[in-house]
């Protein structure tokens, strides 16, 4: 059959790429077999259910993270921020119930974070920087309306506590989660905007070309990024009812981890909302494991660190080997 | 009137002299204070502006440097952080040894990362991200999670030793390190070769440019100029901690920016990054001096940074031109329409295959 020659190398990419994922799923697979048989208490459901709570807050973060990244505009630096501050809003939002809180808070963070998408995508700026300037005016307004003070629920009010209990023994987050990707996932799928996000992630170039409206396409992505981000903000103010900025954690650059480590291309255009829910379940195995093997944070967040060196220069080896 | 921003842009002229006019406005701010208010500058106000220069104008410049190489070295921060400790562990009875051992953790950190990134030709953000975990992970590690004293107080009381009023031996160092990172990119091949790999990375390969060496170098030299500081501070604050925060990234990227460092690669100068740090250091003694509350530096520095984001922004002139802000010009467009496309992030990666 007559091949265009520049198909059969592409077969060639596309081959060792997958063999060299294989082969990281398998060594991976391994370490956590041997993990799991030898350390103490790891196969129970009790620290199974550990893992998943772990990975909610993370994990629905790291879902808008990623769509931001497949739309080849890199990753955000604030959306750790984003979540302390809807996570302050909505506990001061209760006041006028449960169901309103909720969606005030969840515009609030497509509002916030889709901003920063006008300033990427009308412009042309450059989304690391944009989120790092936006991540410090959200402090700076956070701490200006709340005087630096930690925001608390409203006296009696316990109507959020809801969404902090479990149900069916499963952390609420968890489902939160789920739903979430799988939604994201049909989104960049399915429909026409998602398409175009992907193609816009694979040649900003050519997507110009083809007059897409990169703006909007822009802002749409980012405002899915701050909808997720403040999915967790609720989340994670309904589970600690004390907002304040410390809140923001190391989540941004856990949710950056699990996009990564899921395999997702930094520079955009490949990759999907389940790779992340694998990365991020992974990393939060990984810690999960030093933790009951008594290793300190320090190398908890060491570990993921070298895990995201390990899988990006994985990734990129078999688009070495076919040069 | 209509300004022909583009064209001012793309001579360059107004990013060249950008620096040095925010400068000389901030400069200007704080020699008026005084004058129209009731706050009072005295010299150690301008003492305190060079400490901050010895602090974070070293960090600034290495991360600079790595822009204008057309790379970003998301680990600065963190490299800083461990600098310092790794100094106060190991330096307990001899400083100079301290900060030795500092810079050859940053030697390995720039060779590895550096090593990656040329080898991979891949973009610096996700390695170094990674390297940023690492670089955490580790500091926490060799603290124990916790903050390490230094019990040698002489080595600090002598760094922070004013000399003429305004310096002390500790900005000293970095205004030295300045001239000499001004001089090789200016007058030297390697500093010529710094920006060709960041302005155009296939056409400096084919032109014979060691685009792996400078790759490497740049990022060995953006490491090490993180822990230097780092370790001195630490020296000079009798203590090291483990705890990080955004704030020494979003220092060093706001004045790297000020100072006219292009994101886009290829474009930028020590001497401007001096100036951008010199801007925002003033800029934070200003609200120091007016005793604004902590939200209002947090405020104007993510504003600033915003700022003069937009301002350099590809994409600007076509916009601004779109909606008749400025002259429509028939060749600057067609010119401007294809930065918009070349200067996007992921344009900057070669070609994978």
């Amino acid at each position: 059959m007559p091949q265009d020659p520049r198909l059969g190398r592409l077969e060639g990419v596309v081959r060792v790429q997958t063999a060299s994922v294989a082969a990281v799923a398998l060594v991976v697979s391994a370490l956590l077999a041997y993990g799991a048989v030898t350390t103490d208490g790891f196969l129970t459901l009790a620290n199974f259910k550990a893992i998943l709570t772990a990975t909610s807050f993370v994990g629905i973060i790291a879902v808008g993270m990623t769509v931001i990244m497949l739309s080849g505009n890199l990753f955000s630096l604030s959306l750790g921020t984003t979540a302390a501050v809807t996570a302050m809003f909505f506990l001061y939002a209760l006041q006028f119930g449960l169901g309103l809180a909720i969606v005030l808070t969840l515009g609030l963070g497509a509002l916030i974070v889709g901003l920063q998408g006008i300033v990427v995508g009308a412009w042309g700026a450059n989304p690391i920087i944009v989120t790092i300037g936006a991540g410090g005016l959200q402090e700076g307004v956070a701490l200006w309306v709340s005087g630096g003070h930690s925001l608390l629920p409203p006296t009696g009010e316990t109507s959020y506590l809801h969404l902090a209990r479990p149900v069916l023994g499963i952390p609420f987050g968890i489902y939160v989660f789920f739903v979430l990707a799988v939604i994201t996932e049909a989104v960049l799928r399915e429909t026409r905007f998602g398409r175009e996000t992907f193609l816009m992630g694979e040649n900003r170039g050519a997507a110009r070309a083809a007059a897409l409206p990169i703006t909007l396409i822009t802002v749409g992505v980012f405002a899915i990024a701050g909808f997720c981000t403040a999915t967790a903000g609720v989340l994670i103010g309904a589970a600690t009812a004390n907002g304040s900025l410390l809140l923001s954690g190391t989540y941004t650059y856990d949710a950056i981890a699990a996009a990564l480590v899921g395999g997702n291309a930094v520079t955009g255009g490949r990759g999907s909302v389940v790779r992340t829910v694998i990365g991020a379940i992974s990393i939060a195995t990984v810690s999960d494991m030093l933790l009951l093997r008594g290793y300190s944070t320090g190398i908890q967040i060491l570990v993921k660190g070298l895990i995201v060196v390990i899988v990006v220069v994985l990734m990129n080896l078999g688009r070495i080997w076919n040069r | 009137m209509p300004v022909r921003w583009s064209q001012l842009k793309a001579r360059g002229s107004l990013r060249g002299l950008s620096p040095f006019v925010i400068l000389s406005l901030m400069s200007l701010a704080m020699a008026l204070l005084p004058q129209i208010s009731s706050y009072e500058v005295v010299t150690a106000h301008i003492f305190d502006v060079m400490q901050n220069f010895g602090t974070l104008g070293l960090v600034a410049l290495a991360l600079g440097l790595t822009i204008i190489a057309g790379e970003f070295d998301l680990s600065v921060s963190s490299m800083y952080v461990l600098g310092g400790m790794v100094a106060v562990l190991t330096g307990a009875h001899s400083p100079v040894l301290g900060v030795l051992a500092a810079l050859g953790v940053g030697v390995v950190v720039g060779a590895v990362q550096g090593g990656l990134v040329a080898a991979l030709r891949m973009s610096s953000m996700p390695i170094t991200l990674g390297g940023y975990l690492v670089l955490v992970g580790l500091t926490y590690t060799i603290s124990h999670n916790k903050s390490v004293a230094y019990s040698n107080y002489d080595v600090g009381l002598w760094l922070d030793n004013p000399i003429a009023q305004v310096f002390s031996p500790r900005s000293l160092i970095s205004v030295a390190l300045f001239v000499v990172a001004a001089l090789v990119m200016r007058y030297t091949r390697i500093g010529r070769d710094v920006r060709a790999i960041g302005g155009d990375r296939r056409a400096s390969r084919t032109a014979g440019v060691r685009v792996d060496r400078i790759l490497i170098g740049v990022f060995v030299v953006a490491a090490v100029a993180s822990a230097l500081p780092g370790a001195l501070l630490d020296y000079s604050l009798a203590s090291a901690s483990p705890q990080i925060g955004l704030d020494q990234l979003t220092f060093s990227a706001t004045a790297a920016l000020l100072g006219g460092v292009s994101l886009s690669g290829g474009r930028g100068s020590p001497a401007g990054i001096a100036a951008g740090v010199l801007s925002l250091s003033i800029l934070q003694e200003l609200l120091v001096i007016i005793a604004a509350p902590m939200y209002v530096s947090s405020l104007i520095t993510g504003g600033l940074l915003l700022a003069v984001t937009i301002a350099w922004a590809p994409g600007l002139g076509q916009w601004l031109r779109t909606f008749g802000f400025v002259k429509i010009d028939e060749d600057d467009g067609a010119e401007l329409a294809f930065h918009g496309v070349s200067e996007s992030v992921q344009e900057k990666q070669e070609p994978s295959a």
